[in-house]
């Protein structure tokens, strides 16, 4: 056997099942708004094919521009026949695309703050103070690229919520919940209301202290390291908290910590403890899932579900969040076309590839105007504040929120 | 406009990975008028081009060797529907399934549906005069297209039409896999659910039982709308992947049998096929009514090419046509050539059409492998057309099925097809190096590249030598 020379090499058999049969094009947000096989998952593994055989370098200026405006919402694994492992193979050409090509500015300074609590911190607080005061709101209105960030600050902004005491009879279990970084930092109260819910289908929570980002964002920029050091911290904060369950409300975050396992499986001291733990995640709507979800009390509201794709084609989570909804009763539902494409929020895609996320989201918006509904419900931050912002900017009243918000809301009802 | 190398690779395959041809250049049209002012542009300068929709063809029909690569898919608009006649207008580069989606609202869909309709162009299915599992009683892409406008290679448009009187060119065209000009402009007939459907899925233990039931079903007077044979390598494949249909994978062959039309008098079919099925030894029939279930079934045979990539990185597909009551000897000859070649056949067709895909997954790195799969593959080309079959029932012949013609065809034939095609195109620009062997078909341009028998672009004196060698 040859040494393992790349980390494309390494998946070699992932790259060889794919038999070019396209029928991931039509999956492929990126393929359908840019119309071109280079931005397609066939285009892109015919690419990763030819740097691994030598055909091209991996920073040949066009190799790196198409790898890098891959959403990695991984729609195309959901339509592969032959089950090529799209998101690996994204994250390992990535990985040897870092090496000798930097990444955008912006990007190391997003990926270098998520690794560092402290300064998160900070910069979150500024976030909700340009939020809070305002700002966000005005800024927002800068035109383009400017403003959608401000946009999608000002959407994560809510109504204080009614406070209310969970009870629960019996206990399906001890969970410990992943804060997450935006989770925390800018969506405090769906943290707050996924605590609630959770005790009221009998769960019972603990913390897990010392927990990190999740390094989602890392992995999927190509910054391996980082995230497998995240890993690390991550895995002995929630062994210690002892917990049998630990829940994710962050689609994305739930989808890497699933993947431990794969990330740390060339450690021999973290092999084992990584796979332990990733067995253990659960995104929250399949621990309330499990459970019923106990019924709340009316919400009579018009709402349109899109499936964040870390649930959707990662996790291939489609039921649950539905019958998170599905426990509240009133809620007209009206069906989203297309509601398992990517929204275009991918990470920090749409920070790095303003244009073409525009593009992608664009489309996504057109099937949300066409249900009329005032709230879309999504279960992960960065398609809540991609699909928040197009509603801010489109200005029509209408906003993205969580399931579990939505759940929590109901239950509220409940004890009045 | 790509002229990158490294973004060209992207295009030097179709849906067959196992050819690689390098475009000199890949232009995208973003509508009609620029299609044709891109035609008309080669037209005046003399270059050959080669038209491409989703390049999901398997027979490598849409490569482009040194040539332009005209990309239609970005032509995607579904010009109208019009639910009283029954008809759409639409774009080359509108994907299948599309259409069928646009059309559901009104009752409506669009009947041929090859396998790759999630994925393949209106304007693709055209040229390859595609089929699908629904064809055997649909009909093929052929008997779906009412009208065509098309770009001659020379640049000018003609509409066809298949209800003018005279000849029918429309006939002529579609099929002509690229090589008589590029379509712009499709209308086809869109044809009404059916008002109830059942497909039925019968398991056997031997190959040889569920080939006879193919022809029993038929001769019974049972035309259904789908008959579809899988056998055990398939079935593996399949259930090994996401589209998991709940096939019993230890059945030696699987039929796929769908029957549909009015409510009243369908159980009569339904029961009929069952019976048949048991009295030629299915160890099991399940019958399944719902969509949900129906779907189930379905995308199991839908995916299988694709889920192939499980077994082998590499594949070549076949698409012969036999006539259905050979289909038992002719499996049991094509099991013997794989055996005797050491390489694994799957097969995965059109039973009730007598039109098979077999399949054999290989890797091209082998080189002792590669040679022993085309030995065998040479070897059941040879004995479906001593069946008194054909080479290609809905994939093309393209560039993969090219060195066949001449045991099909005597070269009185193979020259009058080149007549045929000097009538669309007398410069012979359009998909070079497709369809008809070279010698037939000399492809020369004074002082140009022309194209030799394996599709490859040569400069005039290689070819001259290459076609005296072949001692045209």
């Amino acid at each position: 056997m040859s040494a393992v020379v790349t980390p494309l090499d390494h998946p070699r058999a992932g790259l060889d099942s794919c038999v070019h049969c396209g029928f991931c094009l039509q999956a492929c947000p990126t393929y359908l708004a840019l119309e071109d096989e280079n931005d397609s998952p066939r285009g892109r593994l015919v690419l990763m094919r030819a740097v691994v055989e030598g055909r091209v370098a991996i920073d040949d200026a066009d190799v790196a521009t198409h790898l890098s405006r891959c959403l990695g919402c991984r729609g195309c694994e959901s339509a592969c026949p032959s089950g090529v492992p799209y998101g690996h193979l994204l994250e390992a050409a990535r990985e040897q695309l870092a090496a000798v090509r930097p990444l955008p500015f912006v990007a190391r300074v997003i990926l270098w703050a998520f690794a560092r609590p402290a300064v998160l911190r900070v910069a979150l607080w500024f976030g909700r103070m340009a939020r809070d005061t305002g700002i966000a709101a005005e800024l927002a209105r800068l035109p383009g690229a400017l403003g959608f960030p401000f946009a999608m600050l000002a959407s994560t902004a809510r109504d204080a919520a009614v406070p209310w005491t969970p009870r629960a009879a019996r206990t399906r279990g001890t969970v410990a919940t992943l804060d997450g970084c935006v989770m925390e930092g800018l969506f405090t109260d769906v943290n707050r209301a996924t605590e609630r819910v959770l005790a009221a289908n009998g769960y019972s929570l603990c913390r897990a202290p010392g927990q990190q980002c999740c390094g989602a964002l890392h992995v999927h920029a190509g910054d391996a390291a980082t995230a497998r050091r995240l890993a690390r911290a991550n895995i002995a904060a929630f062994e210690a908290s002892g917990a049998t369950f630990v829940a994710v409300n962050s689609a994305g975050c739930g989808a890497m910590m699933k993947e431990y396992g794969q990330l740390l499986a060339d450690d021999p001291d973290w092999r084992a403890r990584a796979a332990a733990f990733s067995a253990r995640v659960r995104d929250a709507s399949e621990l309330l899932a499990a459970a019923g979800p106990m019924p709340g009390a009316p919400l009579p509201r018009r709402i349109t579900y899109d499936a964040p794709c870390h649930l959707e084609h990662a996790q291939k989570l489609t039921a649950p969040p539905l019958q998170v909804l599905a426990a509240i009763p009133g809620l007209e539902h009206t069906p989203l076309d297309d509601r398992e494409q990517c929204c275009g929020s991918a990470g920090i895609f749409n920070l790095i590839e303003p244009n073409v996320s525009e593009r992608v989201l664009a489309a996504k918006m057109r099937c949300i105007s066409a249900t009329g509904a005032p709230v879309v419900a999504t279960g992960n931050p960065g398609c809540l504040m991609q699909i928040g912002a197009g509603l801010v900017r489109e200005g029509r009243g209408a906003v993205a929120r969580h399931p579990i918000e939505l759940l929590d809301e109901s239950y509220a009802r409940l004890e009045r | 406009m790509l002229e990158r190398a490294a973004e060209l690779l992207v295009y030097e395959s179709d849906g067959l990975p196992g050819y690689h041809r390098t475009p000199s250049l890949a232009v995208f049209p973003a509508s009609a008028d620029e299609a044709l002012a891109v035609v008309r542009e080669l037209a005046r300068e003399g270059v050959p081009f080669v038209p491409r929709g989703a390049g999901t063809g398997l027979s490598g029909g849409a490569l482009a060797d040194g040539a332009v690569l005209l990309g239609l898919q970005r032509l995607k608009r579904i010009i109208d529907i019009d639910p009283v006649r029954r008809v759409a207008r639409v774009e080359p580069g509108v994907v299948n399934v599309t259409l069928t989606k646009a059309a559901t609202r009104h009752g409506l869909h669009y009947a041929p549906d090859p396998s790759s309709q999630t994925a393949c162009t209106l304007g693709g299915n055209l040229a390859e005069n595609a089929g699908g599992p629904h064809c055997l009683k649909y009909g093929v892409t052929l008997n779906h297209v009412v009208a065509a406008r098309v770009a001659l290679p020379d640049g000018s448009v003609v509409e066809l039409d298949g209800d003018d009187g005279g000849y029918d060119l429309l006939g002529a065209f579609v099929g002509s896999e690229g090589c008589f000009g590029v379509a712009l402009e499709l209308t086809v007939k869109l044809t009404p659910n059916p008002e109830r459907i059942v497909t039925l899925l019968a398991d056997f233990s031997s190959i040889d039982d569920a080939a006879q039931t193919v022809s029993a079903i038929i001769a019974a007077g049972i035309l259904p709308a789908a008959l579809e044979m899988m056998d055990q390598a398939t079935v593996g494949a399949v259930e090994a992947s996401i589209y998991a249909a709940g096939y019993p994978t230890d059945a030696a062959a699987v039929l796929l049998v769908e029957v549909d039309g009015a409510a009243v008098g369908l159980d009569e079919d339904v029961q009929g096929v069952n019976r048949i099925c048991r009295a030629h030894g299915a160890r099991d029939v399940r019958i399944a009514t719902e969509p949900a279930a129906r779907a189930k079934l379905w995308q199991g045979r839908k995916k299988a090419f694709g889920a192939m990539g499980r077994i082998a990185p590499h594949l070549v597909v076949q698409d012969a046509v036999v006539p259905r009551t050979k289909l038992p000897s002719l499996l049991a000859r094509i099991a013997d050539i794989g055996a005797a070649n050491g390489v694994r056949v799957c097969n995965v067709f059109h039973a009730g059409d007598g039109n098979l895909h077999p399949n054999i997954p290989y890797n091209a790195n082998d080189r002792d492998e590669s040679a022993r799969v085309h030995v065998a593959m040479r070897q059941i080309m040879q004995a479906c057309i001593d069946a008194g079959g054909t080479i290609t029932g809905e994939h093309g012949v393209g560039l993969d099925k090219l060195p066949y013609m001449d045991a099909l065809f005597t070269p009185d034939t193979l020259d009058g097809m080149c007549r045929l095609r000097d009538v669309f195109d007398p410069e012979r620009r359009a998909n070079p190096g497709k369809v008809v062997p070279v010698r037939y078909c000399r492809e020369r341009r004074p002082g140009k590249l022309m194209v030799d028998g394996r599709g490859q672009m040569v400069d005039g004196a290689t070819a001259a030598t290459i076609t005296a060698e072949s001692g045209a």
